[in-house]
């Protein structure tokens, strides 16, 4: 079997997977756990053995389903094309999957009817590769769909919880008037081109402005915009990811949202070629902007710490959006690597979370406290995520900030717009406020006082462990080694992105592009443009040591140090030191930044209240949202 | 209603129409799903049109008949079978060297034939088979969650 | 002659979308999210008419340059999408009797445990 059927046959072995489990898995733990494991693995080896012909190769593998090859120029049967962006992001769903499934065999220990999970697990991981690797749009439409089924069902699946089944419901009903925008685009697309192939359409549509395509690309969009929960269509996101199992939460902000910027990329740079438009590129950055910013100050104001985690998982892909909304190569690299970095730290803090529910069977900041001595592992990787995410040098996440930063900058000085240098001011800014949430959350839960009724806490199993060092050693590598990540992951995928003409010329014969007057864009490699990262770990290792030495000479009784030696504690400090020892005393979550909040208390009013829990509200936000591109899009684009 | 041995029986005339329906609903579902290739219909519809059985025995017999004729577990096992028999017959167009999903029969019979149209008919009754079991399972398990609200009327 | 059915497409779409928004029992927005589904199945299944065409079954001999017939593949997507719909419907009224038991309403504005 030659390795063009891998795709299908990785697609197909997933949904397989789950119908076997179906069959003989109930009640059998043991039995199911198994199954899920080596489907996943035979999943992942042929994924990963496309690397070679694609990535090193260059080849694209162009598959017609049922042998249905285009006839005189048309094409007739649904195809699968797999190039190097397909293939970044499927091998990055690929490892997300895995590591799930690793940490879900204890964490899941505690709950029945875990045939269930494995099979509706399995099936969401089928769609999601099915959605990267499909070049027909229908067929991404229909995967879009089984994906939102089966996510809405593991959100909900620890029923016995009444915020599950909330949780569940509201993702259930804004996921299903994502796809109808889906599908009404998509199908005012087919009265225009009268094909359903991404190759043949990107021909079609290349510029051709006319109501009906532009209605169909603002319909399209907002589909595809409330499937990777941009703002405002990023409602049912807080809810589902803290009520869903730490596993599945990794699962939604590691792949899921991942596979709606996909989806995005395709539609802007491959399908209708609009980028280059200003109009396009103002709107995404805008919503980019907005999406950052109120993301991270809602999670300024969260008591929960997986619902503050979802907030920041919202913050980051207003990052990505901006990135890739800027239409530059670089852009387009920066907003990748902050895709796949993304993936990597926040499932990580997501495991973390879980770890933590797991331990101490609560994930309200203000009843945790002084993990860290009990769990030092788990304190360890946290502490990874969260330099991560806040964009420290020398973890991943400065990497894909700091290109962001340079991107946005970059864009602001060659079209003289200062709204991109304000774009980079905001960013910054929402970087900082990243790193204070999280110096409120590890205070919170690992540092301080240890809380009396938390004293029986242990960590975690080593089979919950080993997920969550991996994806920490692999934050660490992106971090320092960059330049391989560019240029084994990123500089093919954009490449392959923005060189449309291969794209199309791989799936319906040679010089079809040419032939149909598509005009051509040329663009060139990215460099990287900061300090060496090696000097950044040398230094912060030197650091950390130097705090440690620190910690370990001084004395941590503080009424020994001021009494003279060889004698007792002097009891007139009784009044300063006796009252700390005999209550606990630790800064709890909701008091490290009261101040802050008290200050800007009529912003966070009007924020809050607009995240009113009622599902009216939020289908009616997306509603608006799709009123507000379609406008957009009408008065800027055609209007000119 | 009154409880009776478990089986509730109801009012004689809808009992009487629902036996009347019974073998013309379960006989019209199936000749649907076969005839799918040549006349309109297909496995999908034929699949419901049989699943409405399940509500047919519910409504003339009540729940218990309905729970007890037909068998959850053995319905909810062949939902899968029927998924697994779509794939292995999609896969056999790479077995015999071309695509995924390819038609390797349709030469074999003659034109206006159910079969004629190779895998794609055998895809079809996979596919009838599966929403068969999968729409009555389903039937099956909100006609059982009726159960726990009727019992605590009863109860209370 | 298919004016009518755009019309009436668009008509059930706004309609469920308006359903989902202002109703507040949740068992109407289950409904609606139905009505949308349905109107957005009109609205494919209008676009492959062509005026008078046939009805797309060919036998190989009969097939020739110029044959003229309706559009078979919204015909297919309307199939697909109607399963969808069906699952969507049921799965989300499952829901709705799950939630009943744990907050004892369906009204949508009390089911806020999660806000803020």
């Amino acid at each position: 079997m030659s390795h063009i059927h891998f795709p299908v046959v990785a697609v197909m072995s997933m949904f397989v997977g789950g119908f076997l489990i179906a069959i003989f898995g109930a009640k059998r733990r043991k039995l199911s756990q198994g199954i899920a494991l080596v489907t996943m693995l035979f999943a992942d080896v042929l994924v990963y053995s496309l690397f070679s012909p694609v990535i090193l190769h260059g080849e694209v593998i162009s598959y017609w389903m049922g042998g249905w090859k285009p006839v005189e120029g048309y094409a007739i049967g649904i195809g699968y094309e797999v190039d190097q962006l397909s293939l970044f992001f499927a091998m990055l769903i690929c490892f997300v999957l895995t590591m799930s499934m690793i940490y879900s065999i204890r964490y899941l220990e505690k709950d029945s009817a875990l045939d269930h999970y494995y099979t509706l697990n399995l099936m969401l991981g089928g769609a999601l590769l099915g959605i990267v690797m499909t070049g027909d749009i229908f067929n991404m439409f229909i995967m879009i769909e089984i994906m939102t089924f089966t996510a809405a069902a593991l959100t909900a699946f620890r029923n016995h919880k009444a915020i599950s089944v909330e949780a569940g419901f509201k993702y259930l009903v804004l996921g299903s008037v994502g796809s109808g925008f889906i599908l009404s685009g998509v199908a005012v697309l087919y009265g225009v081109a009268h094909t359903l192939n991404m190759a043949q359409l990107s021909t079609v549509l290349s510029q051709n402005y006319n109501p009906s395509t532009i209605f169909a690309f603002a319909l399209m969009f907002s589909g595809y915009a409330l499937k990777s929960f941009l703002m405002p269509f990023h409602t049912p996101v807080p809810d589902a990811y803290s009520a869903a199992p730490a596993s599945i939460g990794m699962l939604h902000s590691g792949s899921l949202n991942k596979c709606g910027i996909y989806a995005l990329i395709r539609l802007t740079y491959i399908l209708f070629r609009v980028m280059g438009l200003p109009a396009v590129q103002t709107m995404m950055v805008l919503i980019g902007a907005v999406t950052m910013f109120v993301g991270v100050t809602m999670a300024l104001a969260q008591h929960d710490f997986k619902r503050l985690l979802a907030f920041h998982s919202i913050s980051q892909m207003g990052y990505v959006v901006t990135a890739i909304g800027l239409g530059t190569a670089i852009g387009l690299t920066g907003g990748l690597f902050h895709a796949i970095n993304h993936s990597m730290f926040k499932g990580l803090l997501f495991l973390c979370a879980g770890a933590v529910y797991y331990a101490a069977g609560t994930t309200d900041l203000d009843r945790l406290g002084g993990l860290s001595r009990k769990m030092p592992w788990t304190t360890c990787c946290f502490i990874v995520g969260a330099f991560s995410i806040s964009g420290i040098p020398p973890f991943n996440g400065f990497a894909s900030k700091w290109m962001i930063y340079q991107a946005t900058y970059q864009k602001a000085v060659t079209t003289g717009n200062i709204g991109y240098a304000l774009v980079t001011v905001i960013a910054v800014v929402v970087s900082v406020m990243t790193l204070a949430s999280f110096i409120k959350v590890t205070q919170a839960v690992f540092f301080g006082q240890e809380r009396p009724q938390l004293s029986a806490v242990r960590e975690v199993p080593a089979l919950m462990r080993v997920p969550m060092v991996i994806m920490s050693l692999i934050c660490v590598l992106f971090g320092t080694c960059y330049n391989l990540v560019n240029d084994f992951l990123l500089y093919p995928a954009v490449y392959a992105t923005l060189n449309t003409h291969g794209y199309v010329d791989a799936m319906m014969g040679k010089n079809y592009a040419a032939a149909s007057g598509m005009p051509f864009v040329k663009y060139e490699p990215v460099q990287f443009s900061f300090w060496n990262p090696v000097t950044w770990l040398v230094l912060f290792v030197i650091v950390l040591l130097a705090v440690f030495v620190v910690m370990m000479t001084g004395e941590s009784d503080r009424g020994r140090v001021l009494a003279n030696k060889g004698e007792e504690a002097d009891g007139k400090f009784a009044t300063f030191f006796s009252g700390e020892k005999s209550l606990p005393s630790h800064v709890g979550g909701s008091d490290l930044f009261w101040g802050f909040k008290k200050d800007f208390k009529k912003y966070f009013k009007v924020v809050q209240g607009i995240h009113s829990g009622i599902v009216n509200d939020y289908v009616l936000y997306a509603v608006c949202g799709l009123a507000f591109i379609t406008v957009f899009m009408f008065v800027f684009v055609l209007g000119r | 209603m009154r409880f009776k041995d478990g089986i509730t029986e109801q009012n004689v005339v809808v009992k009487c129409g629902s036996d009347f329906m019974l073998p013309f609903a379960l006989m019209f579902g199936f000749m649907v799903i076969f005839f799918g290739t040549t006349s309109p219909g297909g496995g999908f519809q034929g699949g419901v049109m049989v699943a409405s059985a399940v509500l047919l025995v519910y409504l003339g017999y009540g729940r218990e008949a309905a729970q007890s004729v037909i068998s959850s577990e053995f319905i909810r096992v062949n939902e899968a079978v029927g998924a697994i028999i779509y794939v292995a017959l999609a896969m056999c167009g790479i077995f015999a060297g071309g695509m995924f999903c390819e038609n390797v029969f349709f030469r074999l019979f003659n034109i206006g034939d159910p079969l004629s149209a190779g895998t794609i008919t055998f895809m079809s009754y996979a596919v009838g088979y599966k929403v068969l079991t999968g729409v009555g399972f389903l039937l099956l398990l909100l006609v059982g969650l009726l159960a726990l609200d009727t019992q605590e009327e009863v109860d209370a | 002659m298919m004016l009518a059915n755009y019309l009436t497409a668009i008509i059930l779409i706004v309609l469920g979308l308006f359903c989902v928004i202002t109703k507040k029992d949740l068992i109407k927005i289950v409904l609606g999210l139905g009505i949308t589904d349905y109107g957005i199945n009109l609205f494919i299944v209008s676009l492959g008419f062509n005026e008078g065409g046939t009805s797309p079954q060919f036998a190989m001999s009969e097939i020739m340059h110029g044959a003229y017939f309706v559009d078979p593949v919204p015909q297919a997507l309307t199939l697909t999408s109607i399963v969808i719909g069906a699952c969507v419907d049921a799965m989300a009224l499952a829901f709705v009797v799950m939630l009943y038991r744990h907050y004892g309403t369906t009204d949508s504005t009390k089911i806020r445990r999660l806000h803020g």
